[in-house]
């Protein structure tokens, strides 16, 4: 039933009057003014009232500001079909390796979601493995590798000449085949560095079938033609042995720079450092040279000669040695006498090293070496490398053959002749002579540039390569990441041009296989062996035993000739060319970290220059005192024809009467792209090379090229040039509480108070219980405590470094390691100049003075006397290298001052800094006694500095560890400890289960030091290696008496001095 | 009424009735300017400008433009803040203080010191600002409630009770300085004709009635607000010096610094008091009012403070010896024979022997000499700052780190900068405010007025 009940709203519907009636049909009572605002009236013939007029306003504005606040779309692509082992966020690593031409280490290659961006020496396998710790040992050019990945100067494909585009590889393979065709008859050479790739050596030799006339010339940027020329001569091989510094209790090298440049450093690094801890058999370590070399800076005993004397030093050890002293001179028969007994005292156990690129002086070494009975001890010659197979006659020959017209077609590989000959301007000449001229180069460098075609090879993160560094030792590089660009491996493209249809990385396994088959049923299945050394990046063979060790048949008396032709200089300053551990050999020069890595000890960025004693500068009236403001004398340095103009750097420590200047800069002096920093604007504004060319100083003598310039002259232009330096002071001023450094004897007496005395504080109670209170009851500083401690010894983790400034050799491969790892800014020349780098972690290298505190209460030197005498570095001095980064204080004073808590203490011992919360005062910077703190006192991710700060560009980014922010301007940064590191390690354990495991966490800088110089770890595990070294007897903190309470301990330095001194008296 | 003895200098000047006193002060501001006030107002505001220029240049780019680096983190700027709210103590100092201990003269300086604290004050907090490397963030300094869970400012850093010392220093200086005025701009608002003026006046004189409760309030309140500002005369500079007191670096780690900051800033405050009011004593001629004995007693005021601070240099350099700290020893030797020995001895040079020479009553008295005298106080006490900054933090404990500091433009246009703005600050003051305290002077007419005073002898006599 329905209802009939009506319901009304008011009593005019009620009552049914009109009124009500009309408006029952609208639905609401009154009119709305939409009609008047929206619709099409005239706008002046509107009613809309003001407060109208408002509501729609603030409602229309509203909306539009509303609908505008859409937070931005950040689109994020998640794998269709997630890629095995890649999981977004977690850090792949690959084994592979490192071979420049030059160096050679196993590595692993750290990758982000298929991004290559960290790179460190594989701790398990290879040659450059420390077994001690193990870690593998790299230098700072392996590791900043991974940054060349990513230059935006890389060609993007082959390139004909004269066109700016690539074109195809279709069209290339078509024009180098004509070219070759028409090159039939002629000389068909490739050029490369020395390979030692069974594989690259079989595509070769794919080539050479193909073409009847082509051939192989190897040559070496570094010559080491005289090393392996002479032992060509005195034992019948042409090659460049092996050295297990391990064995060494007496090493005595002339010049040879073994730690930095000279051989394979990746090995002597840490074969080296091995030796050097005082509780073992400590290695006693004589230098001869005449430039302080970072080898000579970690010497027992270092003797400055000139460049001169060098040879005849080496004539001289000979005499003493032999017992001949025919030719020798006197005054070096003395300075060498102390290194010749304790020689004697180390038959068998020693080993002898020369730098000199002069085959009689190379003779003479290998007749002492073989007298001394080094060989197959710490010399292997039947295990050999098969590095430095460089023939300086044959490349020499070769730039002659081209000038003659004789050569049809040249393949250049891996290496730079234009910039890097002797006689590069002939080469240049001969190069258009050339019908066909092929670089395989990555970049359009200086001899890539002026060849008809450019063929770009991979880099080497892109690449699969094979490598038998020394007898009975493989090594396979895989690839990281697919190639970034067109470009295509060089051994492809030989084997191409061989008419090969397989790819390289077929090639390199039908290389393994027919190797494989050669090695008996014993290695099992190829595909095992050969997973096993993809993922191992090395595969080891056993080496049969050397019959008998090799007899030195060499000619001593030619060699004592040619030695004494190398001694003959008449020009006022002798010069000594090298290499730096940052640039190398120049193949470097355009990576940013490189260049602002600071040079061991002129602690210099971004320049070369010329060192000379501060006598001598002193004597030609040229600055002494570099600085921000204190700009660096120029002066131009002239042997034969040939002259550049350098800044002058006062060396401690270069004898008087000698200069060096470092190879390897001075690229793209013709504007040729040849990457990033190579060339950057200087402080005029001119976009400028870093650096000149020192390589015109070089010259081809009998053996090999000569880098050592007997005459040379030096003049002062008058004009200066800024320098950027990153440590202005030179020594110590006798801070004990900083350095900490004792002879060996010292150390072996067993006495800590004798080398490492604690801080003490006389204190009201009766300590020594003699029942009397007085001065002599003392506590150690340690014991004392401002504020509350910590609640950190045993509860949780602690995480520490201990750094033993005697393993330390002050390469910076932690350095870059720590850019590559924490996103360090690169600032460039200029902000550096101005010290604002951004490293946090840095290496404070100090020189020592004749002056000490005791030295001048014995002479009753007055204290502003004292102090000033203390700024100067002795005429020859002994050098420490002190690692230093936030030493993470348990009473960090920088914690207390920072108004907004931006930089606390984390409940495991870490100083923390919260990038977000800084404001950046700076007030925690001025209060660190360290001074580790560093400001962005630019947004360094900006336009300004793009030139040099790989984070700027878009391909450059790609090398950006994801786990850590990049900073922005304004704010406080520092060491951190790599927390993301301590995090991914910790969750690691927990998802094992099981504790954190010693050595499973490594910060950038500890996995970096091959030499382990740096360890990291958990102070609260009583049984981790970092807990013993901060226990241990040498240990101390820097700067104890302050009582800021680091986690970070050093251990004292120990020179083998006394030892070694006792040899001279 | 109370009398003063005979013997005391009077403080004012000539035969002044209360006319006078109202005329001098006020005429100034009813009157069209002099050119030279606008001469001197074009080049203040227009290296105010630059220095707003510099300012601005430096958010918009960085604190890279100044010349700081890694082991100098402060330089110019901190030294620069330093040295301004040291220039604003004396204002405090002669209000509040003096104002405690009865002390007549400062009737004459107070307003114009006053006055220079607030600019000094403003151009000094400036520079905790600008020296920010992010100011955009700044305001997290104060303890804002936020919803970043606990995150709250760190109280044990000296920089935040900076933050509170100057903000808590400006703000009673302020209320200070404006209670003392509204009876003035009373009488402007009641002697102008003009009709803007008088709005502008009457607007500032919060209908200031001048009746004998509103007197009783007015005094009560001066007297109330003296003893809230006399301890932070102390306070603000103590505090200050706690920025570096509470350090561990070399040089800076003292616990001499409060008083010996306090007296040394004291002593520039009353140097730039002299620099402004000699000035403007000339300019606006105010010489019965702000009389030779004014500026006697002020320079008394400089040679104590000067010689407090001398003996803290030399308790400094004691200490440094005596506590047999190798890094605290070589501070002081360095910077004594340092890189920076210059600075350290312009330093001693100004601050410690030049204000000796004021022993002798004859250069104290004169004015020309004065001038000259409280520019180079004002130097010296520049110079102080720059060395306890610069040279402490330039060679600390590593050799390693250490360093020099140079100065870019950028540094010497923010600092000239603010030299512009407060000069800019205080002749718009000294256009538009009376730069006396003319109903305070008027107080003492009768007492210390030089005819009343010689009247009063006269009548004594018979």
């Amino acid at each position: 039933m329905s209802s009939t009940k009506r319901y009304w709203k008011d009593l005019g519907e009620l009552h049914q009057q009109p009124d009500a009636i009309k408006g029952r049909e609208n639905e609401f009572p009154q009119d709305l003014a939409i009609d008047q605002v929206l619709g099409n009236s005239s706008l002046t013939g509107a009613s809309t009232g003001r407060r109208d007029f408002l509501k729609f306003l603030g409602f229309g504005i509203g909306a539009a500001t509303l609908a505008a606040c859409e937070t931005p779309v950040i689109k994020s692509i998640p794998y269709v079909n997630k890629p095995e082992d890649i999981t977004p966020g977690v850090a792949n690593w690959y084994a592979s390796t490192f071979y420049d031409g030059e160096d050679f280490a196993s590595i692993l290659v750290k990758t982000r979601e298929g991004r290559p961006i960290h790179i460190k020496g594989n701790p398990r396998f290879g040659i450059n493995r420390n077994p001690a710790l193990p870690k593998g040992s790299i230098n700072a050019r392996m590791n900043s590798s991974v940054l060349s990945l990513y230059d935006g100067a890389r060609l993007t494909g082959p390139v004909a000449k004269g066109s700016e585009a690539p074109t195809t590889w279709a069209d290339t393979d078509k024009a180098i085949a004509a070219g070759l065709a028409a090159a039939a008859g002629k000389r068909v050479v490739i050029l490369s560095s020395t390979v030692i790739s069974p594989s690259t050596q079989a595509a070769i030799a794919a080539f050479k079938a193909k073409n009847a006339t082509a051939e192989h010339v190897q040559y070496d940027v570094i010559s080491y033609g005289g090393v392996t020329g002479a032992n060509l001569k005195s034992f019948g091989k042409r090659v460049f042995p092996s050295y297990d510094l391990t064995k060494a209790d007496v090493i005595v090298s002339v010049d040879a720079d073994f730690l930095s440049s000279w051989g394979s450093t990746s090995e002597n690094t840490w074969q080296y450092a091995t030796r050097r801890n005082p509780d073992l058999a400590m290695n006693r370590h004589i230098q001869f040279e005449a430039r302080m070399s970072m080898t000579g800076a970690n010497a027992d005993v270092r003797v400055p000669l000139k460049i001169s004397e060098l040879p005849k030093a080496v004539v001289a050890l000979h005499a003493h040695i032999s017992g001949n002293s025919a030719g020798a001179d006197a005054a070096m028969m003395k300075a060498t006498e102390g290194a010749a007994k304790a020689l004697m005292a180390a038959k068998g156990r020693s080993v002898v090293l020369a730098g000199s690129n002069n085959e009689g002086v190379q003779v003479l070494v290998n007749s002492i070496n073989s007298i001394l009975g080094n060989y197959g001890s710490t010399i292997d010659l039947d295990a050999h490398t098969h590095f430095k197979q460089g023939d300086d006659a044959a490349v020499a020959q070769l730039v002659k053959d081209m000038n003659a017209g004789t050569v049809g077609a040249l393949f250049i590989a891996g290496v730079n002749p234009a910039y890097s000959l002797p006689n590069a301007a002939e080469f240049k000449a001969g190069l258009g002579k050339v019908g066909l001229s092929v670089s395989f180069s990555g970049y359009a460098d200086e001899t890539a540039s002026l060849c008809n075609w450019i063929c770009p090879d991979h880099h080497y993160l892109e690449s699969w390569n094979d490598f038998h560094p020394k007898v009975g030792h493989y090594a396979l590089a895989q690839p990281a990441i697919r190639p970034l660009f067109n470009t295509r491996q060089w051994q492809e493209s030989l084997l191409v041009w061989s008419g090969s249809a397989s790819t390289y990385y077929e090639h390199i396994r039908s290389v393994w296989q027919a190797n494989m088959a050669n090695r008996g049923p014993e290695m099992g299945l190829f595909e095992d062996n050969w997973n096993m050394a993809v993922h191992n990046g090395v595969l080891t063979a056993p080496v049969a035993p050397a019959a008998a060790p090799a007899v030195f048949a060499g000619d001593v008396a030619a060699a004592t000739a040619a030695a004494a032709k190398a001694s003959t200089g008449a020009g006022d300053f002798e010069l000594a060319l090298y290499t730096t551990e940052a640039i190398g050999s120049g193949q470097h020069a355009n990576n940013p970290w490189l260049q602002e890595m600071p040079d061991p000890l002129t602690k210099i960025t971004w320049d070369n220059y010329v060192c000379m004693a501060p006598a001598d500068v002193e004597k030609l009236g040229l600055n002494m005192y570099l600085g921000e403001q204190a700009p660096a004398s120029l002066v131009t340095v002239k042997a034969g024809d040939n002259e550049i103009t350098l800044p002058v750097v006062p060396t401690p420590g270069q004898r008087s009467g000698t200069i060096a200047i470092a190879l390897g800069y001075g690229r793209g002096e013709n504007g040729e792209k040849v990457g990033l920093a190579a060339c950057v604007t200087d402080h005029n504004g001119d976009f400028k090379p870093v650096g000149k060319n020192a390589y015109v100083f070089t010259r081809l003598s009998e053996g090999g090229v000569n880098y050592d310039v007997l005459n040379v002259s030096v003049t002062a232009t008058g004009e200066t040039y800024p320098v950027a330096i990153t440590q202005t002071h030179l020594t110590a001023m006798d801070r004990h509480s900083v350095v900490k450094e004792t002879s060996a004897a010292t150390y072996k007496a067993g006495d800590k108070r004798a080398y490492n005395h604690p801080h003490e504080l006389a204190v009201h109670e009766d300590v020594n219980g003699d029942g009397v209170i007085n001065a002599q009851d003392k506590k150690p500083v340690a014991e004392f405590d401002l504020w509350e401690e910590h609640p950190v010894e045993g509860v949780g983790h602690r995480w520490g470094l201990s750094i033993d400034l005697n393993g330390c050799i002050g390469c910076g491969a932690c350095i870059t390691a720590c850019n590559s790892e924490n996103n360090i800014a690169v600032v460039g020349k200029d902000e550096v100049r101005r010290s604002r780098e951004m490293h946090w972690l840095r290496i404070d290298r100090y020189y020592s003075s004749a002056t000490t505190k005791e030295t001048a209460k014995k002479d009753g030197l007055g204290k502003i006397d004292m102090y000033l005498q203390m700024e100067v570095p002795e005429e020859s001095p002994s050098v420490m290298f002190m690692p230093v980064m936030c030493q993470h204080c348990n009473h960090a004073p920088c914690e207390t001052v920072c108004p907004v808590a931006a930089t606390t203490h984390s409940n495991e011992g870490l100083n923390q800094m919260a990038y977000n919360r800084c404001i950046g005062t700076r007030y925690c910077a001025n209060n660190c006694p360290y001074k580790v703190r560093r400001f962005n006192w630019f947004n360094y991710v900006s336009e300004k500095f793009g030139e040099v700060n790989p984070a700027w560009d878009d391909l450059g980014r790609m090398v950006l560890n994801p786990d850590v922010v990049v900073r922005g301007r304004g704010v406080i940064e520092k060491c951190s400890m790599c927390v993301q590191s301590i995090q991914a390690g910790k969750l690691a354990a927990k998802k094992a289960g099981t504790p954190v495991i010693d050595g499973s966490i490594e910060t950038a800088c500890s996995a970096a030091c091959g030499t382990g110089a740096i360890v990291f770890g958990d102070l609260n595990d009583k049984k981790s290696m970092v807990r013993g070294l901060a226990d241990s007897d040498r240990s101390y903190h820097m700067l104890e008496e302050i009582g800021v309470k680091p986690n970070v301990n050093y251990l004292v330095k120990v020179r083998n001095t006394e030892e070694a001194a006792a040899h001279y008296a | 009424m109370h009398s003063e003895a005979a013997i005391r200098e009077p403080l004012i000047l000539g035969h002044k009735t209360y006319h006078d006193i109202t005329q001098d002060i006020v005429g100034p501001i009813e009157n069209k300017a002099p050119r030279g006030w606008y001469v001197l107002t074009t080049i203040a505001a227009i290296i105010a400008l630059y220095g707003v220029g510099c300012i601005m240049y430096l958010l918009s780019k960085g604190i890279g433009t100044w010349g700081l680096n890694k082991s100098v983190d402060w330089a110019w700027d901190i030294t620069n803040f330093v040295w301004w709210v040291g220039i604003g103590h004396a204002g405090t100092l002669i209000s509040a203080v003096l104002l405690l201990f009865r002390q007549k003269w400062r009737m004459a300086v107070n307003r114009s010191a006053e006055a220079m604290t607030i600019f000094a004050v403003i151009m000094a907090g400036t520079f905790p600002l600008i020296h920010m490397g992010r100011l955009w963030v700044g305001y997290w300094v104060f303890p804002l409630p936020n919803q970043y869970g606990s995150l709250w400012t760190n109280f044990n850093s000296p920089l935040l009770w900076d933050v509170f010392a100057i903000s808590t220093y400006f703000s009673v200086s302020l209320v200070f300085w404006y209670i003392g005025l509204i009876p003035d701009f009373a009488t402007i608002r009641d002697k102008v004709t003009k009709p803007g003026m008088k709005k502008f006046y009457s607007i500032l004189s919060f209908g200031w009635s001048g009746n004998a409760k509103a007197w009783t309030r007015f005094e009560e309140v001066s007297l109330v607000l003296a003893g809230v500002a006399t301890p932070l005369v102390f306070s603000v500079h103590s505090v200050v010096s706690m920025d570096f007191a509470t350090s561990i670096i070399p040089g800076w780690h003292t616990t001499i610094f409060p008083p010996y900051f306090v007296s040394g800033a004291v002593f520039s405050g009353f140097a730039m008091v002299q620099t402004l009011l000699l000035v403007m004593r000339k300019v606006m001629k105010l010489e019965a009012y702000i009389t030779i004995k004014h500026v006697e007693y002020m320079n008394i005021v400089i040679i104590v403070t000067g010689s407090i601070v001398g003996v803290a240099y030399i308790t400094e350099l004691f200490i440094s010896w005596y506590s047999g700290v190798e890094y605290e020893s070589y501070a002081f030797i360095n910077r004594a024979t340092g890189p920076y020995w210059w600075a350290y001895w312009s330093m001693m040079t100004c601050n410690v022997i030049s204000p000796q020479i004021f022993w002798f009553r004859k250069l104290r008295r004169n004015l020309a000499f004065t001038f000259f005298m409280s520019i180079i106080v004002n130097i010296g006490m520049w110079f102080e700052r720059f060395v306890i900054i610069v040279t402490s933090l330039h060679r600390d404990y590593l050799p390693s780190s250490w360093n020099m500091f140079h100065p870019t433009w950028m540094d010497v246009g923010t600092f000239l900068g603010t030299i512009g703005i407060f000069f800019t600050l205080y002749l718009l003051f000294a256009r538009y405010f009376p730069v006396l305290a003319l109903n305070e002077v008027k107080s003492i007419l009768k007492v210390s007025g030089e005819s009343y005073k010689n009247e009063a002898a006269k009548h004594q006599h018979h």
